[in-house]
């Protein structure tokens, strides 16, 4: 009797600690999953498309229209280049103009006299003077063409904002010179901000272009409203390194036990700004994907 | 979901606080469970503390993200 007794007692003793040791094993299993696949991660960027605006035509800058950090719309004047040469350019080019017109009003007259006089002159000649106007008038095009340049040059000696966006990082004085083609300010396109997200490829399978993502910045109590729109087509394969004198794959011959799961940037558009939130390009942000979607997907 | 905790300008993963709260919440639950004299009832007391441990663990993490969104 005693003995029946300790052992039903032994025997729920351990069954007791096995029931725990089994949910404790589920919680487990369940965190661990949470924190592998659930469409979320900690490693997101704000990100800005960024001109670097560089001038059309080389020159000593003349006066700086905008300030650090200023906000500009597109088409506002940003700096000018100093115009006195180019000035001088297009009065160059408008004289070239009026010397192939009077030129070409001197050709013509002369071809016509000669046309004229058929019979008394060789036909020789009266070929010569038309050729001759006729050359008179392709150097005039040429010339209305050097001075539409000219023109342009002047007119681009004003540098104009391309995109409404934010002066950024903005050091340009008067005085410097500026190359063309070669960038002098850097313009944050502000139309352009999005968040990068970079998910492991394990969390992948439940992002859709669509599916409604919330972003939280570092710092910022309020979360940013967004959608995904795409994820990147490829990142680079670091297993494999371009060899300088070959042209066959230079695959790592190293291959560890431990994998890391790759991660893929997925492009995030944002739909809403709680006020009051700067958004820089290249602040940190949290990203989590509403999956109810992806819930369903996947219990399917 | 899973926020970040901010510890003077360092962020790191709540489960990483979770840990810490659980560590000592089993600690003093177990004193308890100890005093009211429940361990008679239990087979291998490593393992049901370490069950103990994960499962204060995934409840406080629970609790985090409800109320810490």
């Amino acid at each position: 009797m005693t003995i029946t007794k300790h052992h039903i007692f032994r025997s729920l003793r351990i069954v007791a600690t096995l029931i725990l040791a089994i949910i404790a094993a589920l919680a487990l299993w369940h965190l661990y999953n949470y924190y592998t696949y659930a469409p979320q991660t900690r490693d997101g960027k704000v990100r800005a498309d960024v001109v670097s605006l560089a001038s059309d035509v080389s020159g000593r800058i003349d006066s700086v229209a905008v300030t650090d950090n200023q906000i500009v719309a597109k088409g506002d004047i940003l700096f000018t280049v100093d115009k006195a040469r180019l000035r001088n350019a297009l009065q160059s080019a408008n004289a070239s103009v009026a010397t192939a017109r009077a030129t070409l009003a001197s050709a013509e007259q002369e071809a016509r006299r000669y046309n004229a006089l058929e019979g008394v002159v060789s036909g020789q000649d009266r070929d010569l003077r038309r050729a001759a106007a006729q050359e008179a008038r392709a150097q005039l095009s040429s010339a209305i063409a050097s001075r539409d340049l000219a023109k342009i040059n002047l007119e681009r000696a004003e540098v104009r904002s391309p995109v409404n966006g934010i002066v950024t990082n903005f050091q340009l004085r008067p005085g410097a010179y500026a190359t063309a083609g070669q960038p002098v300010m850097a313009l944050v396109d502000r139309d352009s901000f999005y968040v990068a997200g970079y998910f492991e490829e394990t969390k992948l399978s439940q992002i859709r272009p669509g599916t409604r993502a919330t972003i939280t910045l570092m710092g910022e109590d309020q979360p940013l409203k967004g959608h995904v729109v795409g994820l990147s087509a490829g990142i680079q394969d670091s297993e494999r390194s371009a060899s300088s004198n070959s042209t066959l794959a230079g695959v790592n011959p190293t291959f560890s036990w431990v994998r890391l799961a790759q991660r893929v940037p997925v492009r995030i558009e944002i739909d809403s700004i709680p006020k009051g939130i700067a958004l820089v390009a290249g602040r940190t942000a949290t990203v989590t994907i509403d999956d109810e979607q992806a819930g369903k997907e996947r219990a399917q | 979901m899973i926020g970040e905790i901010d510890l003077a300008g360092l962020f790191v993963s709540p489960l990483l606080i979770c840990m810490l709260v659980a560590f000592f919440a089993r600690l003093v639950l177990s004193r308890l469970l100890e005093a009211v004299g429940l361990y008679r009832f239990i087979w291998q007391r490593p393992l049901f503390d370490l069950s103990l441990f994960f499962i204060l663990l995934c409840s406080i993490f629970y609790v985090f993200r409800t109320f810490a969104g």
